[in-house]
């Protein structure tokens, strides 16, 4: 969403390649940094096979449009920079509905309208406009996989909590005993909204001990 | 993400001959960019659609197996809004679908066909097997719901609750227009009647739609496969 | 044809399938504008503007691509549909009442990539619904959007006060809330189907 998070201008001297890989990853991961491309993290993460779907197919358009939009930076005029993209990333998003239905008809029932909302997903014009608008070829397409990637585990994360208290099994393979009695909410929509919510709290408690950490360093150095 | 509040339009002001001139351009990239999208997208589609049909089929196809135990062959007709039927290449079909299920000998199984209505969360798609020979309902099988878990979607496992469509009269009355007696759904543990379908406690409204779902369908499509049943019988 | 009856679309997309609530469209606009009951409610109308007339120019278009046989086209034609609708609408407000665009002008733009829009264009044509049955299912399920972004702004501006763990506040806060309203909402789920 625009208003809340303007991802961090990529450091324009970055050296390696490989720190746009990872940084999509962990340290600008879309969902729990950035939280962004909120609907289907909280829409498909019902059972591990399903968040791990969507994670495959948006990395895949991220990947394609990063590396499509960067090829062509240099043509587009500032003026008409947001419907080229948009129709660049539609028509990903079209090949990939396809490409789903081919491959896995219960899969794409699953997901359902959500595969053609990736087109909304903000994470994918938010990369294409702050990063692949600006860099060369190779490394938009690393950012594109870092964040896909990113993106893919944290759905991956919510997934698995989900359907492992809400079903007691994971990727369908029961966990527990006949006699676990599932906790069902969990995979209806408070289970999405309050499951994200937990990560997010670990997330940021996790962030708030590590810079504590290093406040205390500086202090010990100092 | 600052971008969504700019224009996909021009918006600044240029003096004219500038502006005609970056139009000119910017027509043309936009005209190459939807050339290159549009041709990908064509490539897909036309790639993906024999194997998005396969799948289709085949999963059509089990769910018939699954119904009408020892199948070899299927047929499957298309109902038209005036009740002919007609048999279809492929699955692609707005009206009402008969899937016909053949023995190894050719001799007809039964028929397949698809029920649904409003459950508690969302609509419920059903499909179930109807004998000719028996008038009665043999199979049953829920292929979509949304119902709630550990409550209505015991639809689908409870043992009791399926036991129902193994044998449910849905024979028809003396002029052949509809069904004898009404699919109707009644309290846990109160059935009496062989057309009767016996609810599920705590899963009342789930059980509900599947009487409602099959009572509609049996009315509107058995009068017509028994007035083809000779057509269907030979597989034409 | 779908022959669901349009009361019955209308609950089901205010209530029981409530776009943010129960089936997660528009939730980056949710967590986004509910800070303040003043944005929040002109945010919602906005939306409701903007979902209805893009639901009647995508079922246009909609026909004119099954005629074409064009169905691969969908997912473009409704994104440019929408993108161009907002834009449209937005030059139109500006042109014939100042008063309605200075409320609600900068949430406008905002919408196109709201998912609830193209959410709306896409489910009407996967359930094939009429003309009457797309327009009806527009307004409620804009409607429904709004209605649980006003409750949102509401209920955070009370908590403003509230003595809430730093760590909690802001996105987390937001979504145990939703948590506990999509649980009420779910209240409503029999109300669709019933007997």
């Amino acid at each position: 969403m625009a208003l809340i998070h303007e991802p961090d201008a990529p450091a324009a001297s970055a050296g390696e390649s490989m720190e746009a890989f990872f940084n999509g990853l962990w340290n600008q991961n879309p969902v729990f940094v950035q939280v962004l491309g909120m609907c289907p993290t909280l829409a498909v993460t019902n059972s591990v096979r399903n968040a791990l779907a969507m994670g495959l197919a948006t990395t895949f358009v991220l990947v394609c449009s990063n590396t499509l939009i960067s090829m062509v930076r240099k043509l587009v005029q500032k003026q008409v920079r947001i419907a080229t993209y948009i129709l660049i990333i539609a028509t990903f998003v079209t090949i990939v509905d396809y490409l789903i239905k081919a491959i896995s008809i219960p899969v794409y029932k699953a997901l359902g309208a959500f595969i053609a909302l990736i087109v909304v997903n903000c994470i994918i014009l938010g990369r294409a406009e702050a990063y692949a608008s600006k860099n060369s070829v190779g490394k938009s397409m690393l950012d594109g996989l870092g964040m896909g990637v990113g993106f893919a585990f944290a759905l991956t994360c919510l997934g698995s909590v989900r359907e492992i208290l809400g079903a007691g099994s994971f990727l369908g393979i029961p966990l527990f005993g006949p006699n676990f009695q599932p906790w069902v909410l969990f995979l209806l929509p408070p289970g999405g909204f309050l499951t994200l919510a937990t990560w997010l709290l670990i997330f940021s408690a996790w962030k708030a001990r590590s810079k504590r950490k290093t406040e205390v360093l500086e202090e010990i150095a100092a | 993400m600052s971008a969504t509040t700019q224009s996909p339009q021009a918006r600044t002001p240029k003096p004219p001959a500038a502006e005609a001139a970056s139009s000119v351009k910017m027509i043309r990239l936009m005209g190459s960019v939807s050339l290159i999208c549009g041709l990908l997208i064509v490539t897909t589609y036309r790639s993906t659609l024999v194997p998005i049909q396969r799948n289709q089929e085949i999963i059509m196809k089990e769910t018939v197996a699954e119904l009408l135990p020892g199948v070899e062959k299927q047929v499957i007709y298309g109902v038209q809004p005036s009740g002919e039927i007609s048999v279809l290449k492929s699955l692609d079909y707005t009206g009402p679908r008969l899937f016909a299920g053949y023995n190894g000998s050719g001799a007809l199984l039964g028929v397949v066909l698809e029920a649904s209505d409003r459950g508690y969360a969302d609509v419920i798609r059903t499909m179930y097997a109807y004998s000719p020979a028996k008038q009665a309902i043999t199979g049953f099988k829920v292929v979509e719901l949304k119902e709630t878990p550990g409550l209505g979607d015991k639809i689908t496992s409870d043992p009791t609750f399926l036991a129902n469509f193994q044998n449910l009269d849905v024979r028809l009355n003396a002029d052949k227009t509809s069904t004898a007696h009404p699919v109707t759904t009644v309290k846990h543990g109160t059935k009496k009647n062989p057309w009767e379908v016996d609810a599920i406690s705590g899963a009342t409204i789930s059980s509900r739609a599947v009487g409602r779902a099959l009572d509609k369908s049996t009315r509107d499509l058995l009068p017509i496969v028994n007035r083809n049943l000779s057509r269907i019988e030979k597989g034409e | 044809m779908n022959h669901a009856s349009l009361s019955s679309i209308f609950l089901d997309s205010l209530l029981i399938n409530n776009f943010v609530l129960s089936v997660f469209l528009g939730i980056c606009p949710f967590i986004g504008v509910s800070g303040k009951f003043a944005t929040a409610w002109r945010m919602g109308i906005s939306v409701i503007f903007v979902i209805t007339v893009s639901s009647i120019l995508a079922y246009a278009s909609n026909l004119l691509l099954v005629t074409l046989h064009a169905e691969y086209l969908r997912i473009i034609t409704f994104i440019v549909i929408i993108a161009s609708t907002v834009q449209l609408l937005e030059m139109f407000i500006k042109k014939t009442s100042p008063l309605l665009f200075r409320a609600l002008g900068i949430y406008l733009p905002l919408i196109t990539t709201n998912c609830a829009v193209l959410g709306v264009a896409l489910f009407q044509t996967a359930r094939e619904y009429s003309f009457a049955q797309s327009v009806v299912f527009a307004v409620g399920a804009s409607a429904g959007f709004a209605l649980a972004l006003v409750i949102m702004s509401v209920i955070r501006e009370r908590l403003e006060l509230s003595d809430i763990p730093d760590m909690a506040r802001g996105t987390a806060l937001v979504l145990m809330l939703a948590g506990i309203l999509s649980m009420a909402f779910m209240g409503f789920a029999g109300m669709g189907g019933g007997a």
